[in-house]
């Protein structure tokens, strides 16, 4: 652990509505100027978790804690955060400059300070000419500049974003992912991201945070959590991935051979026993194509599908079907029928939890 | 909705006009007599004359009647809308049994027997000896409100609920989301809400009936009680004029404020 | 923290309505089940006397029967005109549609004593109708229009009909056209497509409007005394009638036997016409 402050910490927090579990025993930190995005499925709990860091769910038992404050039993306005809601949000009786300075009225910064706060922040989000107009005259993206601005403007302890970019269309999503991000890190400002959209989670976040069922399943830096999935359903939320079942011939101390049906395999492994039945993730970008009389898991290419940057390979092999990407600026010559051998680093294959059926 | 064949639209087109024929004619024959300057009930009307009219105005209890309905109707109005707002605002966002039974209960004098309610209220002012004009204001205080009740609601539940939980993330507590964030936003409601509930306490007969005493009559009942006991005098018909010109102004002037189709999707 | 704000909410609306609607009803159901008193408003004794003479005597009972029978006419006459007029409504283009919904709004705000008064000059001894027909040589005496239950049920009728058309226009005109697309597609005509598809998808509109003419109806003493007259006398006049003699008890058992038969009917509108069938609580 380092020595970075905590900004936000939740400890054993649980939340039910009814019979239905939402949020299940729930522990994890957010460091100063970090950002950290609640991924998974909808129904998994994030919205719920965001929502008990606000103070717009009570939990049924454990306690939030915002700067090292215990505030589970404090009210939304009185806790030090703020919101960018899916919907944004935004007061449609004011205009966009009396919409950004909303918070600081509330927090009785005089009128002068104010004015120059608000200019400042929509200079940030590149709105400064639209201060006088209204929220229904603005473009989506528009009104999501303006409910960024008025969020940060506060200068909150930890921003809150709702799925904020869900109603933008891709290209917009995309440029707005990088210009969240920057902004965040320029301004340092401590962050929890909800998303059900595993690439916005890899391109925003420092931790990423998996969950399911009202559960973390897995949290960590993206890279850390897209090469090295502890789960078949973390490795399958967050990209494509490959899945073949086997079993632990040999290890040493950081690399394993796997005999899988259509020949042995190299892995990565931690815990796993020679003998061991283990089920392994690879990505199929790491999937190196051959011709026959190479080394690796024998093949036939089942379909070829092109996908503009890269081109997909659906194959067949004894152990299960097989994916693999490779960019077009390699030029690969295959075609439907041939046959071929599969082959990746130990390093690129994980043990993954297998999911119960 | 298809147009249908020519029978259709010839039994539509007809039956519209008599019903407009019907419905308008006998308002339009009271306005049309308030300028008459005979004396007695004509139809057409020789000439046309202000003299019933000043005629109202030289009636005390015509003046009376007049003026005691106006401030009835605007304290009663108000008042109306208050509750109706904060019954309204109260149940916006809730949902469940006690919810709809509350809501049923608060829209239930809108379609109750307001004659039974003026009895009722009666017989309770008598037996607690309340005066006059307290009674008649709490009476059309508890029919009016349903009225902005309804459209305070409406209004309150159209808002994204997002827009109070901001207004909360930013540090504004309940009350300053109420009068800030809220209140702002459905005033339209509130408006039209009002405007019903003073236009309803202005006509209002079933309790005025029983609610109004000696020398303290409101003017519907005021032109009741002429018709019934002193046949047709003109002076009703300029007293009712002045009534369909009250409201009309009224409805002109929310239309500015609110917008026609407020007022009709209010109903 | 948000609890105690709102229940501030609550109370004085609910406090209202709990002290000057349900406390009253309740206070004149205890009194209309207690004995008449000379002196007093009511009586000491317990009694089902007031009902029983009501529901036993055939002077009431033919109040209720001449009640009933305006009722059933007032009904019969807005759904037949309303019915018409709502679906001419309903075609308009939206913004004329506004208009013509606001010309038939504005008449309801008129008092009804306005509109009676209207319909008094129209029918009486020197009225239009008479006047006219006299210029125009129909007739030599004036007819005796006013002061029978015709002319209740004609002036009642107009005053009403505005209810009934809003309340089946504004479910008219929010029908999915593809219901009769798809009856056409299916070789419905217009008249089939209307009897089979359109009247009974409007169902909840009809049921409202029905309910709100026939509930003023009950209550409409005002325009039934002048446009009636001592002689066409409804169960509405006899409990004003009461009241003004001071025979509480007796008017009070009148008032719950008018919404006893208020609620009878809206269960029978209700259980006939089934709204609930169409708007998807659906039975």
């Amino acid at each position: 652990m380092t020595t970075a402050t905590i900004d936000v910490r939740l400890t054993g927090v649980r939340k039910s509505f009814g019979a239905v579990v939402a949020v299940n025993d729930v522990t994890l930190d957010i460091d100063r100027g970090t950002i950290l995005s609640l991924l998974g499925p909808s129904g998994c709990g994030k919205t719920t978790t965001l929502r008990l860091i606000a103070g717009f769910e009570q939990p049924d038992t454990g306690d939030v804690y915002i700067r090292g404050k215990r505030v589970t039993a404090i009210p939304p306005y009185r806790r030090d955060f703020s919101m960018v809601f899916q919907s944004y949000a935004l007061f449609p009786h004011l205009n966009v400059a009396d919409n950004v300075a909303f918070g600081l009225r509330m927090r009785r910064i005089p009128s002068n300070d104010r004015a120059a706060a608000v200019k400042n922040a929509l200079e940030l989000v590149k709105l400064g000419a639209y201060a006088d107009r209204h929220p229904r005259q603005l473009s989506g993206g528009q009104q999501q500049r303006v409910a960024l601005a008025r969020a940060i403007v506060v200068k909150p302890a930890v921003l809150l974003l709702d799925e904020p970019l869900g109603a933008l269309d891709k290209m917009l999503r995309e440029e707005m992912q990088v210009e969240l991000r920057n902004l965040q890190q320029r301004l340092g400002i401590t962050a929890l991201f909800v998303t059900h959209d595993q690439e916005e989670a890899l391109t925003l976040s420092d931790r990423v945070a998996v969950m399911r069922g009202g559960v973390i399943e897995q949290i960590g830096a993206p890279r850390e959590i897209y090469d090295r999935p502890r789960s078949e359903f973390v490795a399958g939320f967050l990209g494509a991935s490959n899945f073949l079942d086997g079993r632990v011939v040999a290890r040493n101390a950081e690399t394993a051979v796997v005999e899988t049906p259509a020949g042995r395999v190299p892995v990565m492994v931690e815990a796993a026993a020679v003998g061991d039945k283990v089920r392994i993730a690879i990505r199929p970008e790491r999937v190196r194509l051959t011709d026959a009389q190479g080394d690796g898991l024998p093949a036939r290419i089942r379909n070829i599908v092109y996908r503009g940057p890269a081109t997909h390979f659906y194959m067949d092999s004894a152990a299960g079907s097989l994916l693999s990407y490779r960019q077009n600026a390699a030029a690969d010559d295959w075609s439907i029928g041939d046959e071929v051998r599969c082959t990746w680093d130990a390093a690129s294959a994980v043990v993954v939890e297998p999911e119960r059926a | 909705m298809t147009r249908g064949s020519a029978v259709g639209r010839t039994i539509r087109g007809s039956a519209t006009a008599v019903a407009f024929a019907l419905i308008i004619v006998p308002i339009l024959i009271v306005v049309i007599t308030a300028f008459s300057p005979g004396d007695y009930f004509e139809f057409p009307p020789r000439g046309l004359s202000t003299r019933w009219f000043v005629e109202f105005f030289r009636l005390k209890e015509m003046r009376n009647a007049f003026t005691l309905s106006l401030e009835l109707a605007l304290l009663a109005a108000t008042l109306a809308t208050i509750f109706g707002t904060m019954g309204a605002l109260f149940l916006a966002r809730r949902r469940g049994l006690l919810a709809g039974l509350l809501q049923s209960l608060f829209l239930a004098p809108l379609v109750f027997p307001t004659i039974i309610l003026g009895v009722a209220l009666l017989l309770l002012y008598k037996t607690i000896g309340m005066p006059v004009f307290p009674g008649l204001l709490l009476a059309h205080c508890i029919i009016g409100m349903p009225y902005g009740f309804r459209t305070v609601l409406a209004s309150a539940q159209a808002l994204d609920p997002a827009l109070e939980e901001a207004g909360q993330s930013l540090g504004a507590g309940p009350v300053r989301t109420l009068f800030v964030v809220t209140l702002p936003l459905v005033w339209q409601g509130v408006v039209s809400g009002w405007l019903f509930a003073f236009i309803v306490s202005f006509g209002e007969l079933n309790t005025a009936l029983f609610l109004t005493g000696p020398g303290l009559t409101t003017l519907p009942i005021e032109i009741f009680s002429y018709l019934q006991f002193q046949g047709s005098q003109l002076v009703i018909a300029a007293a009712s004029t002045l009534q369909i010109a009250l409201i009309v102004v009224m409805v002109t002037a929310i239309e500015r404020i609110v917008g026609m189709g407020r007022i009709i999707r209010a109903r | 923290m948000k609890r105690a704000w709102a229940w501030a909410l609550l109370v004085p609306p609910l406090a209202m309505t709990l002290l000057l609607f349900v406390g009253p009803l309740m206070y004149l159901f205890w009194v209309s089940v207690h004995e008449a008193s000379p002196s007093e408003l009511y009586g000491h004794a317990f009694t089902l006397h007031n009902y029983v003479e009501v529901i036993g005597d055939s002077f009431y009972l033919a109040i209720i029967r001449r009640t009933l029978g305006v009722a059933a006419a007032i009904l019969g006459c807005c759904l037949l005109i309303g019915y018409p007029v709502a679906y001419f409504v309903a075609l308009q283009p939206a913004r004329r549609r506004t208009y013509v919904l606001l010309l038939l709004l504005f008449p309801l705000m008129v008092s009804n004593v306005v509109r009676a008064y209207g319909w008094v000059a129209i029918l009486g001894r020197r009225g239009v109708l008479n006047t006219s027909l006299r210029e125009l040589g129909i007739i030599d005496a004036p007819l005796d229009l006013l002061y029978t239950t015709e002319a209740v049920v004609v002036g009642l009728m107009t005053i009403l009909l505005p209810y009934m058309v809003i309340s089946i226009a504004n479910t008219l005109s929010t029908l999915d056209r593809r219901y009769e697309e798809a009856a056409q597609a299916l070789g419905a005509g217009p008249v089939r497509t209307f009897l089979h598809v359109t009247l009974p998808l409007s169902t909840p509109g009809v049921a409202s409007g029905m309910l709100l003419v026939f509930l003023l109806t009950l209550s409409a003493y005002v325009t039934i005394t002048l446009l009636g007259g001592p002689r066409s006398k409804l169960l509405v006049s006899m409990i004003y009638d009461g009241v003004t003699a001071f025979q509480w008890p007796h008017a009070a058992a009148l008032a719950f036997v008018l919404l006893a038969l208020a609620l009878m009917l809206t269960a029978l509108i209700l259980a006939v016409l089934r709204p609930g069938r169409v708007e998807g609580t659906g039975r």
